[in-house]
């Protein structure tokens, strides 16, 4: 599979610069004991992470093709795509709002400002807090904004 | 990979970590025999019928099977190569999450006596 399902992704935050066990690791990331150790294996196995058999590190010599693979735009989409559906599908406390909305010029631009604000608040937040709340208990937050025909276009377009 | 070989791997995807009493059970094949198939041994055609009709009983289960076969045979006719690998990209990405929360699946010959 090309770039890095979340699932990977989520180790390899866990790990940033650091060097970790496996126990550490888990965790960390909150995955089955199972799950996670399978997917450090895979992960060996593409080289994308080393080991001494006891704490595990990224590779420092990852190819640029690699890193493309890994932090690629496609790979991206398809990370966001894959927790935006678990999002979605989320059967406990769900929070998720989708709707068509009809704006004015002036409540579009108001919109926007907040949600500037929004991202100021989060980035904010985040910077607080990243050193104190594991990645496991991290919240996944994504909006987006589209006019309706440009979006039903690009659907038949099939793009 | 000659065909008899896609057939143990294809039944041992759907019955992972199965013991070789169990696979001569649900077969219908002798344990002895099973033992010298996973060893490599040639299958004849009515083994490996058994081992199909296993694996079919087993998709017929899920009925959207099917369905996914008959909209991908419509999909490769219809989508364009760049759609196609969309799907296939996502497709794989369930997966890649479905294998890493299942046993590894044994596929030597060892293995599965061990097993």
């Amino acid at each position: 599979m090309k770039g890095l399902s979340s699932l990977e992704r989520i180790v390899l935050e866990c790990l940033g610069k650091n060097t970790l066990t496996y126990e550490e690791i888990q965790g960390q990331s909150g995955l089955h004991e199972n799950v996670c150790f399978n997917i450090l294996q895979a992960l060996i196995i593409r080289s994308i992470l080393t080991t001494d058999g006891v704490r595990y590190r990224m590779s420092e010599n990852l190819s640029p093709l690699m890193l493309e693979e890994i932090n690629g735009m496609d790979a991206k989409i398809a990370e966001s795509l894959e927790m935006i559906e678990a999002v979605v599908e989320n059967k406990g406390q769900r929070v998720f709002r989708f709707q068509k909305i009809a704006m004015d010029t002036r409540d579009e631009k108001i919109f926007l400002a907040m949600l500037s604000n929004l991202e100021s608040f989060l980035i904010d937040a985040h910077k607080k807090a990243q050193s104190s709340v594991p990645l496991k208990e991290r919240k996944v937050v994504f909006w987006g904004v589209g006019e309706v025909q440009s979006l039903m276009n690009q659907i038949v377009m099939g793009n | 990979m000659n065909l008899q070989k896609k057939t143990i791997t294809r039944y041992r995807q759907f019955f992972p970590g199965e013991t070789l009493r169990e696979t001569s059970s649900r077969t219908g094949i002798q344990i002895t025999r099973i033992f010298r198939l996973f060893g490599g041994k040639t299958m004849k055609v009515t083994e490996m019928e058994a081992f199909e009709k296993v694996v079919s009983d087993r998709i017929a289960e899920s009925p959207n099977f099917s369905r996914l076969n008959e909209v991908l045979e419509e999909a490769s006719a219809l989508l364009t190569n760049e759609e196609l690998g969309n799907l296939t990209a996502y497709v794989k990405r369930k997966l890649v999450a479905k294998s890493y929360s299942r046993m590894y699946i044994r596929q030597t010959f060892n293995d599965a006596i061990i097993a």
